[in-house]
């Protein structure tokens, strides 16, 4: 059987224009729609696949492509089947449909994306504050926004060489790798700016 | 970090108060309520700690409910911004003497979360740490080893810390204003205390302790109905 559970999604999804269905694994299946048919898929996902619960929806920011990736993952408890839809929307300005209409979990998850990435979902029911309810900077998971420099000019430091360390080096112990020096390793191997 | 020096207890010429004071700092060693509020993973080696397997209440170390009635408040891991601003409250809550142990790299440099805008870095800065027990989470062995520390610095009547909190709270002010914004105010009156307990400094008051006399709302009581004026959403 588990052969056999990305044909019928394939044929399902036949008729709408522009989606791709390709099977990654056992009980994996991605799907690459686009803004104008998401709706569309999902809704044949859950009326005719039984694809009936949410688990969540993830929002990667293509900075450099300057788009956002939505993933909506569907799973169907008859077919024990994931199913990924993707999308990409434009960065500018951000907006896309909320599907809270659909599956009532979305709330929560579009409220979090608009939180984390500044994403606006139209029609979702609450799009407050969520979990950072007392953040009042940019969306923190966007990629243009630089937590460490953030960090950098909000934060102290303890001291990295108090004075019980340096006697631990004069005997030949202490740190191997100093944390300035781990930072900038970071750095490069990222590719951030030094 | 020490720009006053906090005062050394004289030791009291009378013999017998001097025994008494030992005796006082013998017991309060002795017999200390942890008040367990877990905030990061660290909190994961404090039930092998405190149950049959190590067992810290053969040391005299209990776990505690409630801020009023704890002496030491563990914090066990990252504290995200959000987080410390409720330690700081229970924090301030605590009945003197108290005293804070910072478990976890996290507690100490931000640890695995150094470049995290969620975590707040030096926990030093917030609150007067008394003992840190370093690593990424420390084994209760390493947990127990600390808080033999902390009795041996009670019972040589060192560990005074938390004086530190009266003494330059506008230190410890600066920091908490520069994380949580100017409006930042706690219910308890920090400068009325400690000219209380008679552990006014010349940090207590400074340029922060205005800022927050200048905005400071005096509280008031909560309100209490019997039915919620909230309505339900449907
Ligand atoms: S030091 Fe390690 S174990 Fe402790 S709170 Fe930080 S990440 Fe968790």
């Amino acid at each position: 059987m588990n052969g056999e559970v990305g044909r019928p999604i394939s044929r399902l999804l036949a008729d709408v224009d522009g989606a791709r269905c390709e099977r990654k694994g056992d009980r994996r299946v991605r799907i690459d729609a686009t803004p104008e048919n998401l709706p569309a898929v999902l809704e044949l996902l859950k009326g005719r696949a039984g694809y009936l619960h949410l688990s969540a929806i993830t929002c990667i920011d293509w900075m450099d492509d300057g788009e956002f990736e939505l993933i909506y993952h569907l799973w169907s408890y008859e077919d024990r089947n994931l199913v990924s839809a993707h999308i990409r929307i434009p960065r500018e300005p951000g907006v896309y449909l909320s599907v809270y209409d659909l599956f009532e979990p979305a709330g929560f998850f579009e409220r979090d994306i608009h939180e984390m990435y500044g994403v606006f979902f139209e029609g979702s029911p609450d799009q407050e504050k969520f979990i950072l309810t007392e953040w009042n900077g940019p969306p923190p998971m966007r990629k243009d926004f630089d937590a460490e420099g953030w960090v950098q000019g909000t934060f102290q430091w303890e001291d990295y060489r108090p004075e019980w360390l340096q006697e631990i080096e004069e005997k030949g112990g202490g740190i191997a790798i100093k944390p300035e020096q781990a930072r900038a390793n970071t750095r490069k191997i990222r590719g951030w700016k030094q | 970090m020490n720009d006053f020096p906090l005062p050394v207890r004289a030791e009291r010429s009378n013999p017998l108060a001097r025994v008494f004071d030992e005796l006082i700092d013998f017991c309060r060693a002795r017999s200390m309520f942890m008040l367990h509020y877990c905030t990061g993973c660290g909190a994961i080696e404090l039930p092998p700690a405190m149950t049959s397997r190590f067992d810290m209440e053969r040391l005299g170390i209990q776990p505690m409910v409630t801020p009023r009635q704890a002496d030491i408040l563990l914090i066990t891991g990252y504290v995200s911004i959000k987080t410390l601003k409720r330690v700081i409250l229970t924090y301030e809550q605590m009945g003197s003497p108290k005293y804070v142990i910072g478990i976890c790299s996290c507690t100490v440099n931000g640890g695995m979360y150094w470049q995290s805008y969620a975590t707040a870095k030096k926990l030093n800065e917030y609150l007067p740490v008394d003992v840190y027990i370093a690593g990424c989470m420390p084994r209760p062995e390493a947990v127990i080893e600390g808080l033999r520390k902390l009795m041996g610095e009670i019972k040589a009547g060192r560990a005074n810390s938390w004086e530190r909190y009266f003494r330059e709270y506008d230190r410890y002010l600066a920091a908490q204003q520069n994380l949580f914004g100017p409006n930042w105010q706690t219910p308890t009156d920090i400068i009325g205390e400690a000219r209380d307990y008679q552990l006014y400094g010349p940090g207590t008051e400074g340029r922060h302790t205005e800022l927050l006399q200048q905005h400071q709302v005096p509280l008031q009581p909560l309100r209490m109905t019997l039915h919620s004026d909230v309505e339900k959403s449907s």
